[in-house]
C-alpha cells in the first residue's frame, strides 16, 4: 500500500507494508539511520522522532499510521548549509556523547522539550528524558547539553 | 534486530476464502487504497469503524496508540492479517465539558489528560497517573481506551476511573451500552467487550466543588515502570468538613482496580479531622488480594497499601 508523509520537510510518497514499523521505512526505506532500534518495544527511546510534533517511538508506530503525518529526524535539524543544530552542537561540546547510541533520540526529546520550555530545570529536563535510556554517560552531561543548547537559543534567537 | 524486509516477505497474505470476500466488501463500502486496503483499515468515522468491527471482529487487530498492542506482537508484526486503525478518528478524540459530566473520546491520549488545564484542574487524579504513564514517548501516543481495554490490573489510569465512578461507553452497529469502570474489568486483561463493540467514551460525572483527591504510584523507578501498586483516593467534604462521599481505589493488588468499600464506609460521614489514617490504612489492607510476582511480594503489596493509605489520609488533613 502507498502511504504519504512529510519527513524533514519534504514530502515523500513510499510503498509500504501494513507490517513494518514507521523505524523501519525511516531507517532503511529513505535510510535516515539516526533513529536507532535498541529494544523495539518502547523502553529505551533510541528510536525517537517528532512525529506531528511530539516525540515518539518509531518502533510502536505501524508505517501506514504515518499517513499524512509530519516527521522529524535528527537529520531534520540540520540548517540548509548543512550546519549543526545548536543542540547538536551543545551535545558536542557538553562532551554528552560517548558511544552515540541514544543520542539522536536524546536529542529529538530534547529539542521538543525547548520548543515547551526554553529555560528548563535540570530537573525539568530528567523528567522529560526519562524515556531516553542512555547506558554510558551517567546523563549528566545530557543534562548539561540540553541546557547548555537552551542557553545558547535563547540568546542567539535560533529556535528553528 | 528487526529487519523490514523480512517482514515483508515473510507476510502471510490475507487468506482463507472467506477472507477475500471480505475484502472484496472493502471495496463495495468505498475505502480506496492507499489507506483502506483490508489489511490495514483506517476509518476516518466511527460509523465506519463500527461496520468493520462488526464485519472482521478479531480477525482485525484494532490498534490505537499501539503501545501495548505493537509491544504484544513484537516481532511477530507479520501474524497480524488486518489491522483497525482508530487514529484517524477525529471525533473519538474530543473531550467535552458539561455542567453534569465529563465526556471522553477513548482516543485522547495521556499527553493530553496529563496537560489540558480543564482536566487537571477538574479530574487531577487522571492528569497526574496520565503524566506517569511510560515516558513522554508513550504518553504522546498511548491513549485512555488503549489503556481501560488492556485491562492490566496495573493500568495508571484505572484507579482514577473507579474514584471517579467513570462509565464507559461501548458502541457497536447495533447501539450503544454504558457501563460502570467497577463492572467492565473481570480479570488481569480481561474486560466484558466483545468482539462486534470499540470503547468510544468515558463518561465522568462532573465532581463537586469540595472534593480532595490523593493519586499515588509505587514503582521500582519513577518513570518507564510497570507499577507495582496504585491508589486514588476521593473525598467530598460539606461545608462543616464532613465527608459525604469516599472513594477509595486501588491498582495492581487484585486481579482487577478495586475500590476498598469497607474503608468508604468507615470515611464516609466522619469529620475528616477525626479520621484515623492509621485505621483507614488497616481496612485497606482488609480489602486487597495481591500475589507475589516481580514488581512485589505480597507482604510489601499489604504494607504499602497500608502506608500510602495512611500517608495520604494525614496529608489531605492537612490541606
Ligand atoms: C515502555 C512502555 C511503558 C509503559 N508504561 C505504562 C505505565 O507506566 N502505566 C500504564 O498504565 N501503562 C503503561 N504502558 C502501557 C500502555 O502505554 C498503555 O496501556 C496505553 O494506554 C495503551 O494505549 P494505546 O492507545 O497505545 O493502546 P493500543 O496498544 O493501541 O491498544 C491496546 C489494546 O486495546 C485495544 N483497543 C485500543 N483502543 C480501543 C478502543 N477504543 N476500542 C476497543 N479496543 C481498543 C487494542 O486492540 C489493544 O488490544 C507502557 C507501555 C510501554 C511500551
Ligand atoms: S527501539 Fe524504540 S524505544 Fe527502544
Ligand atoms: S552515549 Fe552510549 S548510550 Fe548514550
Amino acid at each position: 500500500m502507498e502511504i504519504t508523509f512529510t519527513i524533514n520537510n519534504e514530502k515523500r510518497t513510499l510503498e509500504v507494508s501494513p507490517h513494518q514499523r514507521l523505524l523501519d521505512i525511516i531507517r532503511k526505506d529513505l535510510g535516515l539511520t539516526a533513529a536507532k532500534e535498541g529494544c523495539g518495544k518502547g523502553e529505551c527511546g533510541a528510536c525517537t522522532v517528532l512525529f506531528n510534533g511530539e516525540p515518539v517511538a518509531s518502533c510502536l508506530v505501524l508505517a501506514p499510521q504515518a499517513e499524512g503525518a509530519e516527521i522529524l529526524t535528527v537529520e531534520g535539524l540540520l540548517s540548509r548549509e548543512g550546519e549543526l543544530h545548536p543542540l547538536q552542537q551543545a551535545f558536542l561540546d557538553a562532551g554528552a556523547v560517548q558511544c552515540g547510541f541514544c543520542i539522536p533520540g536524546s536529542i529529538m526529546t530534547g529539542y521538543r522539550l525547548i520548543q515547551d520550555n526554553p529555560e528548563p530545570e535540570r530537573e525539568e529536563i530528567r523528567q522529560a528524558l526519562a524515556g531516553n535510556i542512555c547506558r554510558c554517560t551517567g546523563y549528566q552531561k545530557i543534562v548539561d547539553a540540553v541546557q547548555l543548547a537552551a542557553r545558547r537559543m535563547q540568546s542567539g534567537g535560533d529556535s528553528s | 534486530m528487526k529487519n523490514s524486509q523480512r517482514n515483508v516477505s515473510c507476510r502471510p497474505e490475507a487468506s482463507g476464502s472467506d477472507f477475500k470476500a471480505e475484502q472484496e466488501n472493502v471495496q463495495e463500502l468505498g475505502q480506496k487504497v492507499p489507506v483502506g486496503s483490508a489489511d490495514y483499515l483506517a476509518p476516518k468515522s466511527l460509523k465506519k469503524a463500527l461496520e468493520y468491527r462488526s464485519r472482521y471482529g478479531y480477525k482485525a487487530v484494532v490498534i490505537a496508540g499501539g503501545t501495548d498492542i505493537m509491544v504484544d506482537y513484537f516481532e511477530r508484526l507479520s501474524e497480524v492479517t488486518s489491522w483497525l486503525d482508530l487514529t484517524k478518528i477525529q471525533e473519538l478524540k474530543e473531550i467535552k465539558f458539561g455542567p453534569e459530566e465529563i465526556r471522553l473520546g477513548s482516543m485522547v491520549t495521556h499527553r493530553k489528560l496529563a496537560t489540558d488545564s480543564r482536566i487537571r484542574e477538574n479530574l487531577p487524579l487522571l492528569a497526574e497517573s496520565a503524566s506517569e504513564v511510560g515516558a513522554w514517548q508513550i504518553q504522546s501516543r498511548g491513549t485512555l481506551g488503549g489503556n481501560i481495554v488492556t485491562s492490566s490490573p496495573a493500568g495508571d489510569t484505572l484507579a482514577p476511573l473507579l474514584a471517579y465512578q467513570a462509565r464507559f461507553v461501548l458502541g457497536s452497529v447495533s447501539g450503544q451500552r454504558e457501563v460502570a469502570a467497577e463492572d467492565f474489568f473481570t480479570g488481569p486483561k480481561e474486560n466484558i467487550m466483545t468482539q462486534e463493540e470499540l470503547l468510544t467514551e468515558v463518561v465522568i460525572p462532573a465532581p463537586r466543588k469540595r472534593t480532595l483527591s490523593r493519586w499515588q504510584k509505587v514503582g521500582k523507578r519513577k518513570a518507564m515502570i510497570i507499577s507495582s501498586l496504585t491508589m486514588a483516593l476521593l473525598l467530598e467534604l460539606d461545608d462543616k468538613d464532613e465527608i459525604t462521599a469516599a472513594r477509595a481505589a486501588y491498582g495492581a493488588v487484585a486481579p482487577t482496580p478495586i475500590r476498598a468499600g469497607e474503608l468508604e464506609d468507615y470515611l464516609t460521614g466522619r469529620k475528616l479531622r477525626e479520621v484515623s489514617a492509621g485505621k483507614a490504612g488497616e481496612l485497606a489492607v482488609q480489602e486487597i488480594s495481591p500475589i507475589t510476582d516481580i514488581r512485589g511480594t505480597v507482604a510489601y503489596r499489604r504494607q504499602v497499601t497500608r502506608d500510602i493509605t495512611e500517608q495520604a489520609l494525614l496529608d489531605l488533613q492537612q490541606e
